[in-house]
């Protein structure tokens, strides 16, 4: 038992590869703020995490998905350097509310691969880059091994990777580190249910309220 | 011209000049002209003899001569057709191959000698073109440190020795101007720029660059040699003939500057790699292709200068060779740069034709497109610039604009160049035209428009722009590439948010391109926020379209998302 407590000490001295439920409690605000308090207190990270993966599992566009994205990715065009890469949207993002969202459109760079093989080539290698601050990534069909990869390349190069997969996916297993599940509510609100979080079991669902437009 | 002028100039510079009387026959003889020439042969042009060789001349051929009646001499008469334009190219190489001797290389084509209108077949030889270099600079490197007139001769052999290897003979001689060391080197005689004075009164009047009717009135007044014509007053000289004759003289003897135009060599590199034996494996391909972008990135990295793009030339035993162009964001020097994106390219390429296109690849060429001088180097920059905020040092050079630009690199090499694209707003208020994207390499300013959305229908034809530029109402994150026919008993469900925004202007553009529109924020059934619009039709009144109700297509542009 003693040599399992040195163990479990030594891993988690190195910091992310063990994490114990405990913890998470005390755990420090490393992530990239989601720009909703509430959300923000749920996360292990406080934030989304800064190098992984998240899943956010919906089938609806227009509920406010990309809005809920929009503070951090604001910050991040910001603060960092960095590439945002989009690979494959399902439509185009509309500059003139990218913009109006505060996100620098010089950091924007929008990849269009057409096949499944070519998406997850193009996601891991952005994700491996180093040189992008947030990879967002439409990816219907995803096994366990494609995502295990991904969320690899993102702890890799750094990078948060945010994946927008249909609600299905939520019964498969993941790899990701955080999972929400997204629902419509009325009055400009979203629902934001976590399906898999580090450092504690799903808590209840969490109301957002997004930005106006 | 005096002797303490001449070896003033003498002490400023040494002109080598290196010409070649036989340019014309080597040019065309291309193989074996050594050979070829121990036959009589002429070059001709237009049915002319512009120049014979020894064995022509013994059998009494001379320039000027029809092309018939030297061939009517010699029955196997060997008669090379001129090719100017070849010939140009060739000194070109000439001049690049003396730019080992030199910095200061010029080239100099004669000026065509009009023959006059009769009888003026022996007047006018060709004059050999040259290759002037100033040597001076250079005599201390080939004179062991001393600029010494052995270090002259030694630079004349070497030089003589390499245009032989070119397959050229060369006739050389040095003087204190550059049209002086032309003309010795023309008369063939050679002398140190010490004794140049002496050997160009020996020159004759032929090897000037003088026209052919003044060369005939000089020669009518008895004068023969250069000597001759230099011992006249200028004066007189210039009056009785045109002040450029005098102009030349004096840019001959130096008591006038004659500045030169220097060749400067091409920024292009180009090298090939010949296989020991044909290979169509990518793994064997990629061995050559190594050592050549290693030498390319040599080459760069001396001139501190970039590639923006590499063309590869795949040659294989038979068959047409394949071109392989790799492009880049951003001018690069980094052979393993080069190197990665060149193999997805080549994978891409038998990926497609699963290895038939390529075949057996014997030869391996490469070049760069243009390239571009490069900033100075991440390092040596930061020593250049104000410490800045320690704020995310360790970011900093991780996401450099270099390492950036390197991922679209990688992204373009596997996807193609239209499938990686930056965003950009453009100033317009139709919805399609308020954005643009454009290829990362692009400069902002010079890319082609590409948005994306086919002109909407307008039915419209006279409308008025706005005159004020109002503040656009919400814009939605999610803009349909084209707007979508919404069933009228979906739209009839729509819970109106705000609106309507009437987009009205393209009134300049073609008609398929004017738009008047309102546009309205509606929350359709399951909480989707949708950006919806109607066209408006100004037959019907301006006021009278606008309520929700109002029974019209809609159409769907965009999603809050």
């Amino acid at each position: 038992m003693a040599a399992v407590d040195h163990l479990l000490q030594a891993r988690a001295g190195a910091g992310a590869s063990l994490w114990r439920a405990r913890e998470f409690a005390r755990r420090a605000s490393r992530g990239i703020g989601t720009g909703y308090a509430a959300l923000d207190a749920a996360l292990y990270e406080r934030g989304w995490p800064r190098a992984g993966l998240a899943e956010l599992l919906g089938d609806a566009h227009g509920i406010g998905e990309l809005r809920l994205l929009m503070p951090a990715l604001a910050a991040l065009s910001r603060q960092d350097a960095g590439w945002i890469v989009w690979v494959e949207p399902p439509f185009v993002p509309y500059a003139p509310a990218l913009q109006a969202a505060g996100v620098d459109l010089a950091k924007v760079l929008l990849v269009y691969a057409k096949s499944r093989g070519e998406r997850l080539w193009a996601l891991e290698q952005a994700l491996s880059h180093g040189t992008c601050s947030a990879v967002l990534g439409w990816l219907a069909e995803a096994s366990f091994a494609d995502l295990r990869r991904l969320l690899l390349a993102a702890r890799h190069g750094h990078t948060w990777g945010c994946l927008f997969r249909p609600a299905s996916a939520a019964r498969q297993a993941s790899a990701a580190e955080l999972r929400l599940r997204l629902a419509a509510r009325p009055n400009n609100r979203l629902q934001v249910a976590i399906v898999k979080r580090r450092g504690g079991w799903p808590p209840a669902a969490i109301e957002v309220e997004l930005a106006a437009s | 011209m005096n002797g303490a002028r001449s070896s003033r100039c003498a002490g400023e510079a040494i002109w080598l000049a290196a010409c070649f009387p036989l340019l014309g026959f080597e040019v065309s003889l291309a193989a074996a002209a050594n050979e070829a020439l121990e036959r009589p042969a002429v070059l001709a042009e237009n049915g002319r003899v512009l120049q014979a060789n020894a064995a022509a001349r013994q059998a009494g051929i001379a320039a000027g001569m029809a092309q018939a009646a030297a061939q009517s001499l010699v029955a196997e008469l060997a008669c090379c057709q001129r090719d100017a334009q070849a010939e140009r190219e060739r000194l070109g190489l000439l001049g690049l191959a003396g730019y080992r001797y030199s910095s200061r290389v010029s080239l100099a084509w004669p000026t065509a000698k009009r023959p006059n209108r009769k009888r003026r077949a022996d007047a006018a030889p060709l004059l050999p073109a040259a290759v002037l270099l100033e040597v001076k600079g250079s005599l201390r490197l080939f004179g062991d440190g001393q600029a010494s007139a052995t270090a002259l001769t030694t630079v004349q052999r070497k030089m003589a020795a390499c245009f032989r290897g070119l397959g050229h003979r060369a006739q050389l001689a040095a003087a204190a101007t550059p049209l002086a060391a032309l003309a010795l080197a023309r008369a063939g005689l050679d002398g140190l720029p010490e004794d140049a004075t002496a050997a160009l009164r020996q020159v004759p009047l032929a090897c000037l660059d003088v026209s052919a009717q003044q060369s005939e009135r000089l020669a009518n007044m008895g004068l023969r040699h250069l000597g001759q014509v230099l011992a006249l007053p200028a004066a007189e000289l210039g009056s009785r003939f045109q002040p450029p004759l005098v102009d030349y003289l004096h840019r001959l003897t130096g008591r006038k500057a004659d500045p030169r135009q220097c060749i400067e060599p091409p920024e292009r590199f180009r090298s090939t790699a010949q296989l020991l034996e044909a290979a169509s494996d990518l793994d064997a391909l990629l061995l050559p292709m190594r050592r050549l972008a290693v030498e390319l990135a040599h080459w760069l990295t001396t001139r501190r200068l970039g590639s923006a793009a590499l063309i590869w030339k795949l040659q294989p035993l038979t068959g047409p060779a394949t071109t392989l162009t790799v492009r880049f964001a951003a001018p690069t020097a980094d052979a393993a740069t080069f190197l990665a994106l060149s193999r997805l390219r080549l994978e891409a390429l038998s990926g497609d034709a699963r290895g038939g296109t390529l075949g057996e690849v014997a030869t391996i060429g490469l070049r760069t497109g243009p390239v571009t001088a490069m900033p100075l180097s991440p390092a040596a920059s930061l020593l250049l610039q104000p410490p800045t905020a320690a704020g995310d040092s360790d970011d900093a050079p991780r996401r450099s604009s270099n390492a950036r630009i390197a991922l679209v690199d990688l992204l373009t090499a596997r996807l193609g160049s239209d499938a990686i694209h930056t965003l950009s707003i453009q100033d317009d208020h139709r919805p399609e035209h308020a954005w643009m994207q454009q290829s990362p390499a692009a400069k902002p300013s010079a890319a082609g428009q590409r948005s994306a959305t086919p002109p909407p229908p307008s039915a419209n034809r006279e409308a008025t722009s706005s005159g004020s530029r109002p503040l656009p109402g919400s814009r939605p994150l999610w803009l349909a590439t084209t707007p979508q026919p919404i069933p009228a008993q979906q739209a009839a469900a729509f819970d109106f948010l705000a609106g309507p925004e009437r987009i009205e202007t393209g009134w300049w553009d073609a008609a398929e391109q004017r738009l008047c529109r309102d546009y309205f924020v509606v929350v359709a059934p399951g909480q989707v926020r949708l950006w919806v619009f109607r066209n408006c039709r100004r037959d019907q009144g301006r006021g009278e379209g606008a309520g929700p109700e109002h029974p019209q297509q809609w159409y769907l542009h965009g999603y809050f998302a």
